[in-house]
């Protein structure tokens, strides 16, 4: 009797242990095959077999912004491209759906409604904030998770939106380095000037208030109105402010042609540039010998980045032409988008979000992914660059140390 | 002080360029051309290319080339601004000005879209800039490229002012002006001057284009947009219609706007510019030197 009951016991255990062998044996060939056959298993969930999963993205494609549409398209296309040909998501291929936001608010809200009747379940689009931000309620009421891969203002999060993320790191965190970079060359006397976007203000609010608190004194904030090629009125009054670090928060259109503007009328002090300026055509404009001393904040972009000549490369390859500034991010944003319908299992807007959420370690071109609570990067991820005497832009410092 | 005068004047040079074509097309067929702000965009893109092309010569003889480029810029503008009164709006003109006004805006529009479809959205760099060292005229700083371009606007609004004034062909524009009816009865060849017109304002536009090309450097499919709208705005200050008006309300756009930034800073600047525009107008809603068009009304 007291020899029987643990023989029994033993016996149960190892019957037990041998159905767990089974059960777990089963359990990776069916985990197998729904990797490699990728049909039965996630298709079921994720809607009918064969019917793709429509990604949308709102890009400006038609005026003054309009060069980056391409690159943001381009940069989404090449993911969607190499997801589909490593058997897609849960089964089904994706397929990316692009309209026209042109910058402006309007066109971007009709370019949602569009989107949606089409029967998008992502979004990875949205550059212009101003723009971006009046399509947020479309996408949520329609249960489209975005996954905004360029529009960075405060405003975008601030409206608590369960089904919005950013992947480009916020206004905050970008004037937060500036104000550090500012620090570290010891200037005293900033001016700030914006082109009156909600991006641009957003950025130069965010810097005052951070220099104010690091307790640098804000001499002149300035604004300009974007699309016009004289600049000497601001000019003028940036110069009688002498200040001695000036950071231009708007695009690089405007942005080389102030720079050329400052030099002339004297100005010999830094200048620090956003992430809206950073592109080769910058330089360009501003013109040769008229970029020492000038610097950027950004997200560090393709060509900086350590192992990303193979992604250059096949960008190259399949577009003919160079990536640009955030066709990285809008890569990024398809990889995420597809990285949640896959830990979710299927497109259900609750769980992509939960799913998104979950994510710790995720490797994009801005470092490992971790959603805040806020539904932004944990760390911005933003550097200083300087540029080069071919007029790219390089790494000056990472503002690590 | 005299940097905010002198750069008022400067950038206001440019907008009177560009008013005289709006000014002088309205004067004499009552249209607003919106499509001329994009002709001066076309000039700078014309320069652009033509820059471009004999880009080996530029070294030594930047000037002269570039003043070579300015004239053919003029002719090829010009002309297309002969063709667009042409084929867009000759066959309208017995139209009510509703119609017309609707195709200048899509004229403006197939030109704005159809450079960015051959030039692409981003903004091109001009091969030639125009840099020099400051002078200093009474705490003014001041450079040769921006003298050596004022005194260009200013020889060719001189040429025009004879031209109009003082030619056969000015006596039929202003003629027309007058009354289109009575000069066609007179032996106006009507058609004939309406098409020299567009081709004197179009070309004085497309000098502008280049100009700005050269001395800011970047050109964009966009550019003419607000320019187009700045000199209407000039031509109205000055009394639309009347050619010294547009001289003048340039000039005047230009210090407003010099002053306003100065004053009230660069987000007030085109509130103060403007807000002045509609008090200037509830008093004096024909310009500042409007009598003549009230006369010709």
């Amino acid at each position: 009797m007291s020899n029987g009951i643990p023989r029994s016991k033993s016996r149960a255990r190892s019957l037990f242990s041998t159905a767990a062998l089974v059960a777990s044996v089963a359990l990776v060939l069916t985990g197998c095959s729904g990797g490699l056959g990728g049909s039965t298993d996630g298709g079921a969930s994720a809607g009918a077999d064969g019917e793709p999963i429509k990604l949308g993205m709102i890009a400006p494609f038609s005026g003054s912004e309009s060069a980056f549409g391409d690159y943001m398209k381009n940069g989404a296309q090449l993911a969607v491209d190499e997801i589909n040909k490593a058997g897609g998501v849960n089964g089904s291929q994706l397929e990316l759906l692009t309209e026209d936001g042109a910058c402006d608010p309007t066109t971007a809200v009709s370019a949602a409604n569009k989107l949606v009747t089409a029967g998008v379940k992502g979004s990875v689009g949205g550059y212009c904030s101003g723009a971006t931000l009046p399509t947020l309620p479309v996408f949520n009421d329609a249960g489209v998770v975005m996954i905004i891969p360029a529009a960075n203002s405060n405003q975008l999060p601030a409206q608590g939106l369960d089904n919005v993320f950013l992947i480009n790191g916020t206004g905050t965190q970008q004037a937060a380095a500036a104000v550090k970079y500012a620090q570290k060359m010891g200037a005293t006397k900033l001016a700030v000037v914006d082109d009156n976007t909600d991006y641009s203000k957003d950025l130069a609010v965010s810097f005052t208030q951070q220099s104010k608190d690091a307790g640098l004194d804000v001499v002149l904030t300035e604004s300009v109105n974007a699309g016009e090629k004289d600049y000497s009125a601001n000019v003028n009054n940036v110069v009688k402010a002498m200040p001695d670090f000036v950071y231009w928060t708007g695009y690089y259109q405007e942005g080389g042609l102030i720079t050329r503007q400052l030099r002339d009328a004297g100005y010999a002090g830094t200048i620090l540039v956003g992430d809206g300026s950073v592109d080769k055509k910058f330089a360009e404009i501003a013109g040769a010998g008229y970029t020492d001393n000038v610097f950027a904040t950004f997200t560090q972009t393709p060509d900086m980045l350590k192992g990303a000549e193979a992604w250059v490369a096949s960008y190259k390859d399949q577009f003919g032409d160079e990536p640009g500034p955030y066709s990285t991010q809008s890569y990024d944003a398809v990889r995420v988008m597809a990285e949640g319908f896959k830990q979710a299992g299927s497109t259900d807007t609750k769980a992509v979000i939960d799913a998104l959420m979950a994510i710790d370690g995720f490797q994009l071109f801005s470092g490992p992914l971790k959603f805040t609570p806020e539904h932004t990067l944990s760390s911005g991820g933003f550097a200083i660059l300087s540029i080069s005497e071919d007029g790219t832009f390089k790494l000056e410092d990472d503002l690590q140390g | 002080m005299t940097q905010l005068i002198w750069n008022g004047l400067f950038v206001g040079s440019f907008y009177a360029l560009v008013a005289i074509g709006y000014s002088m097309v309205y004067g004499i067929i009552k249209l607003l051309n919106f499509a001329h702000g994009d002709v001066y965009m076309l000039g700078s893109f014309t320069g652009f290319l033509l820059l471009g092309s004999v880009s080996g010569l530029l070294g030594t003889w930047s000037l002269p080339v570039l003043l070579l480029v300015l004239l053919l810029s003029m002719l090829f503008t010009g002309t297309i601004g002969v063709i667009i009164e042409k084929v867009a709006y000759r066959p309208l003109r017995s139209s009510p000005r509703l119609a017309v006004l609707i195709t200048a805006v899509g004229m403006s529009f197939v030109l704005e879209y159809g450079i960015r479809q051959i030039f692409g959205p981003s903004p091109r760099v001009f091969p030639v800039r125009l840099a020099g060292d400051p002078i200093f005229f009474l705490d003014a700083r001041i450079t040769l490229p921006q003298i050596v371009l004022m005194v260009i606007a200013a020889a060719l609004m001189y040429f025009l002012q004879r031209y109009v004034m003082k030619s056969r062909e000015g006596r039929a524009m202003r003629s027309i002006a007058l009354d289109t009816q009575a000069s066609l009865l007179m032996g106006v060849n009507v058609n004939k001057v309406i098409s020299r017109t567009f081709f004197i304002g179009s070309a004085l536009a497309g000098a502008a284009g280049v100009m700005a090309g050269a001395y800011y450097g970047s050109i964009d499919f966009l550019m003419g947009f607000i320019i187009g709208l700045k000199a209407f705005t000039a031509a109205v200050i000055g009394g639309i219609g009347n050619l010294y008006g547009a001289m003048l309300g340039g000039l005047v756009l230009g210090l407003l706007e010099s002053f306003g930034t100065n004053w009230l800073g660069g987000q007030w600047r085109d509130v103060f510019a403007f807000a002045c525009l509609i008090a200037f107008l509830s008093f004096k809603p024909t310009g500042l030197l409007g009598e003549r068009v009230s006369e010709r009304m």
